[in-house]
């Protein structure tokens, strides 16, 4: 692969040269950043380009890739909304690691280069985008939201539900599908049938929520082939979420509940899985 | 391109229950077992009954095979040999698929669980003796 150093501009940047809505510089230091660049129109294969930025330890890098647009090369592709780890649009590969870039502080990485790749496991669209259609398919495919006969009926007043009862599911509902799971998890990659975590904790979470009826709709999908058991229980997808979510604990507890139902079918043919 | 694994694309559903439920019930089981028990078996029976003076030790080794000849016993030490050889065979054929034999992933139950059967009925044999575990 092909490494072109380009030479981009470094220093402090004062007030007066802010581009509206980007980081301001404060700092005198300067450390480099490693961009994974690929235009599918113009480059044959992917490169790494590398950018001289203004270090501040305030910044994280989401500020320094930001900053290097708006100064350096507009041409850089990446996906963020929030700056505040909630929208999950701006997970990227830093040195390695699967991180949301808006909470990897440059200080982690400072004096060192940070290299910043897409995430791993997923087709590349433009430099550090990634497609998400192949996740939101599995997303799609274990049905992730309330299902019921009277779901739209609100004549009874709410679906009322116990404090115990939310407990049950209340931490699988924090993913932000950063896919950030996708990226950390080596079945995800090796295995195309796999559903991976975050889709899998989040059918967990609906399978466990006292209003749902739609349990036996989502281990259709869930209980086939390597759909949901190629989870070899590696865990990262546990280590690297930023939202403290457990996928590998909700896929070992969806492994439990599919392993009962299938002795279940033996005892009761017609009344399993229910 | 240098991003490598799925498109995500789901080929329709499949069967309802897979089979993998069941070897994953062994797995899970066995893993328990394992966990528990083995460690405990290792230290009894490789240090705590051979140490010491010998003769000592060797009566002890004796009234240890005459309370693993107690037939409950014999079952619940079988259980636990089996569950245990299991566990080991799912996780070796789930490491093999990840080796970069997943085509094989049917093909892989017949040495791996074969395995643990024939292991399994071999220890079946052991403990119908009266010699115990030795």
């Amino acid at each position: 692969m092909s490494k072109e150093r380009a030479s981009a501009s470094a220093g402090r940047v004062g007030s007066g040269e802010q581009v509206a809505g980007s980081p301001v510089a404060t700092d005198e230091r300067t450390i480099t950043l490693e961009l994974f660049r690929y235009h599918p129109e113009t480059d044959a294969e992917p490169r790494f380009q590398s950018y001289e930025v203004p270090y501040n330890e305030d910044w994280v890098v989401l500020d320094a890739i930001n900053w290097i647009k708006d100064h350096v090369d507009g041409t850089v592709t990446h996906r963020w909304s929030c700056r505040m780890g909630v929208c999950g649009s701006c997970g990227m590969m830093v040195n390695g690691e699967p991180v949301l870039t808006c909470a990897a502080f440059l200080k982690s990485y400072f004096p060192f280069a940070v290299r910043v790749e897409p995430l791993v496991n997923f087709p590349v669209e433009r430099d550090l985008v990634v497609s998400m259609d192949g996740f939101m398919d599995k997303l799609e495919a274990v049905k992730p939201y309330m299902i019921r006969d009277d779901v739209n009926d609100t004549s009874g007043g709410e679906f009322r539900q116990s404090p115990a009862e939310l407990a049950k599911y209340k931490q699988f509902s924090m993913c932000i599908n950063c896919m950030l799971c996708y990226a950390a998890c080596p079945v995800v990659g090796h295995e195309e049938g796999f559903l991976g975590p975050a889709a899998l904790a989040l059918g967990h979470r609906y399978n466990k929520d006292s209003r749902d009826h739609g349990r036996s709709e989502r281990m259709d999908v869930m209980l086939s082939d390597e759909a949901m058991w190629g989870c070899t229980f590696v865990g990262e997808c546990s280590v690297v979420c930023p939202k403290h979510v457990d996928p590998a604990g909700a896929i070992q507890q969806a492994k439990a509940m599919g392993a009962q139902e299938y002795f279940k079918a033996f005892v009761m043919p017609k009344g399993a899985g229910a | 391109m240098s991003s490598s694994g799925s498109d995500g694309r789901r080929g329709g559903r499949r069967a309802r229950h897979s089979g993998e439920a069941f070897w994953w019930a062994l797995f899970s089981a066995g893993g328990v077992m394992a966990a528990l028990f083995v460690p405990a078996f290792v230290v009894v029976t490789g240090v705590l009954l051979p140490a010491g003076d010998p003769a000592v030790a060797a009566a002890r080794a004796e009234a240890f095979g005459q309370a693993v000849g107690w037939w409950p016993v014999k079952i619940a030490l079988l259980g636990v040999i089996v569950l245990s050889l299991f566990h080991c065979a799912h996780r070796i054929r789930h490491t093999l698929m990840d080796f970069g034999l997943r085509r094989y992933s049917g093909l892989l139950k017949v040495p791996c669980y074969g395995g643990a059967l024939a292991a399994s009925l071999w220890a079946a044999l052991v403990l119908r003796g009266n010699t115990g575990l030795v």
